[in-house]
């Protein structure tokens, strides 16, 4: 039968190639090559216990920005106003935790401050993705508008309020409230003590301190105790969107849509898929997230001011692109944005661990890393579609 | 044949000053090939689209099984049993094929989670029963032929319950292998006999070889219609041409030179 040599014309494929063709496998190998090329150039300094724990602080920070973005691009839409959004969500709660709540309700709890955040940033996510679906307009530049116009507002709100662009100061929350624990707390402080346990047994065993690089390195304090007690609480934020994400995008009804949407969204809404509702949805996904980000910023360091998530939004972007999504939309994964994340993350942090070299060349690593995923991303493409 | 499943009366659809369609009746029976025939511009798409639910009718009624039917969306007459595949297929490239055939229809276990298993089992079944074994339904959609995606949509109207199957030129874009593909596959859909097709087409040897009954449009009107026996392939050529004589062009082209 005609039909059936014609299928039989793909080549069926072993695991190997499977997983070799698999979308993440460009981010993947990059992060590989970072990871050892670091662990090489710094003698091991960044992942030793205060080395990790530094490094995930900031790929935490990107990831839950970055997957946002991700989601957001494979429905096929941008967010420009991120950045802009976490500045006015840390103002919001910070200008709250020092004078009160609005309208004359009295003190802010940790609590309130933050849902009545949420509340402002999901509604603004809302309208944002509103004006998007309903104008028909680029994405770009409704959401450029909203950088400005956000920015604008979190900087007037801050002189008006506060009579100054910062507030800090502020008591520290996350020792009696559970909700500033949560954003601005420590997680996994069993990890560390687990390697310091096991650091301590190696040195009753008449093994050398300083030989211990990963076990002890970075981890006491002058005392000669134990030091790092644990990630940042955003470490978990990041796994916890990034697991929601994943399981969201590959394995439910509303992750067909996600791509279907981003994909043709014509097509889609031929076949019933609600592809404005899905748009708006995910505008507000965004907004949430640099929430998040906002949230933990404030509580661990019980400060904001108005330049907070300056330039944000692009290396959302950029990670995401670098992570394999793709531009126009429909194709992406979320893992592969986590390794996007990890990737630019620690290149970020370099500077820190290789003092020889200049802070600047990482924006000069992102800009060519970012060329290079574009083209690559473009020619996953073409593969799928056949060269159209 | 007892009763057409769709019969459509007297069919007006204007659009201000201009008539697309002046009054056109059509008999669509389960088990059998309707082709439609015309030139451009002749309303054809103007018809599908009005029994798509597209667009709403100026004048005239719609009938399915007999009662008066009013489409005021495509999900009313998607629910009314009328499949339409239109010419884009409504196809996504980057998804793979169970995806695609579930699109806005997914099948959920707990948790808003998809059946894959499921999905991809029923996709490669309903594509087996038309007549491809398309042995992978995770590849995507861009890896297809186009005569492969023809057939994805099919089946995917067919499984999602329609009666009705109205094909919008199905065979224009493609090379004449996979025409030969798509007219085997209308042919299967045919021996089912439950379902009734709308063959559009500019091709009358395509037309000829699934059609069991015919009509032809021209400037918004039925010119002519009939079984395959009645209608003879000279009858064709004159209907297909908008009902001038072949021998009235031959002479005017001689007269040009």
């Amino acid at each position: 039968m005609a039909d059936l040599s014609e299928a039989d014309r793909l080549a069926q494929e072993t695991w190997l190639q499977r997983t070799i063709r698999r979308p993440e496998i460009g981010s993947f190998i990059v992060m590989i090559v970072i990871v050892v090329v670091l662990t090489w150039a710094s003698n091991g300094k960044a992942f030793n216990a205060l080395g990790l724990k530094n490094n995930i602080q900031i790929i935490a920070q990107y990831g839950i920005i970055a997957i946002g973005a991700a989601l957001l691009m494979i429905a096929g839409e941008f967010d420009l106003s991120i950045g802009s959004m976490i500045g006015f969500a840390g103002m919001s709660m910070a200008i709250m935790l020092k004078w009160g709540l609005p309208f004359g309700l009295g003190a802010a709890t940790p609590l309130t401050a933050l849902l009545i955040t949420l509340a402002m940033t999901l509604t603004l996510g809302w309208i944002i993705g509103t004006i998007v679906v309903r104008s028909g307009l680029s994405s770009f530049i409704v959401t450029l508008a909203f950088l400005f116009f956000m920015r604008g507002v979190t900087e007037v709100s801050f002189r008006l309020i506060n009579q100054s662009t910062q507030v800090s100061g502020l008591p520290d929350f996350k020792e009696e409230s559970w909700v500033a624990w949560v954003f601005g707390g420590e997680v996994f402080g069993w990890f560390y003590d687990a390697w310091y346990w096991i650091g301590v047994q190696f040195v009753n065993m008449g093994v050398e301190r300083g030989d211990q690089w990963f076990t002890l390195g970075g981890n006491l304090n002058r005392r000669g105790t134990q030091w790092v007690e644990g990630f940042d609480a955003r470490f978990l934020w990041f796994i916890l969107i990034a697991l929601v994400a994943y399981y969201i995008l590959s394995r439910t009804q509303l992750g067909n849509w996600i791509y279907a949407t981003g994909d043709n969204k014509d097509a889609a809404r031929a076949n019933g898929v609600p592809t404005n509702k899905v748009k708006i949805g995910l505008f507000m996904f965004t907004a949430f997230c640099a929430t998040i980000f906002a949230a933990c910023q404030v509580f661990e360091n019980n400060t904001s001011d108005a330049a907070k998530g300056n330039l944000m939004e692009l290396f959302a972007i950029a990670i995401a692109v670098v992570g394999g999504t793709l531009m126009t939309g429909g194709f992406g994964t979320v893992l592969g944005v986590v390794f996007g994340a990890i990737t630019v993350g620690l290149v970020a942090n370099a500077v820190f661990f290789i003092p020889a070299i200049d802070g600047a060349w990482f924006r000069v690593f992102l800009g060519a890393i970012l060329l290079a995923a574009v083209f690559a991303n473009e020619r996953i493409r073409k593969r799928i579609t056949g060269g159209i | 044949m007892a009763e057409p499943y769709l019969r459509v009366e007297k069919l007006v659809k204007r659009f201000g000053p201009f008539t697309a369609l002046g009054g056109v009746d059509l008999e669509v029976y389960p088990g059998e090939v309707h082709a439609l025939l015309g030139d451009n511009g002749a309303g054809k798409s103007t018809l599908i689209k009005t029994l798509a639910g597209v667009h709403q009718p100026t004048e005239g009624q719609i009938y399915i099984e007999g009662k008066p039917v009013q489409f005021r969306s495509p999900r009313d007459a998607s629910a009314a049993g009328i499949g339409t595949v239109y010419q884009d297929l409504a196809l996504n490239q980057l998804m793979s094929v169970t995806r695609n055939f579930f699109m806005g229809r997914e099948l959920k276990k707990s948790f808003g989670m998809l059946d894959l298993d499921k999905m991809n089992q029923i996709a490669h079944d309903e594509m087996l029963k038309i007549g491809i074994d398309f042995s992978d339904p995770t590849q995507a959609v861009g890896t297809m032929s186009g005569g492969q995606r023809q057939t994805l949509a099919i089946a995917r109207a067919i499984h999602f319950g329609a009666k009705v199957l109205i094909l919008d030129e199905p065979t224009s874009a493609l090379g004449q292998k996979q025409q030969m593909g798509v007219l085997k596959t209308i042919k299967r859909v045919r021996k089912r006999g439950d379902i009734a097709i709308i063959f559009i087409t500019h091709n009358e040897i395509h037309s000829r070889l699934v059609g069991d009954r015919f009509s032809f449009l021209a400037l918004g009107k039925v010119i002519g219609a009939g079984t395959s026996e009645e209608i003879t392939d000279k009858e064709m050529r004159r209907l297909m041409s908008g009902g001038a004589e072949m021998g009235d062009l031959e002479q005017e082209l001689a007269e040009i030179g």
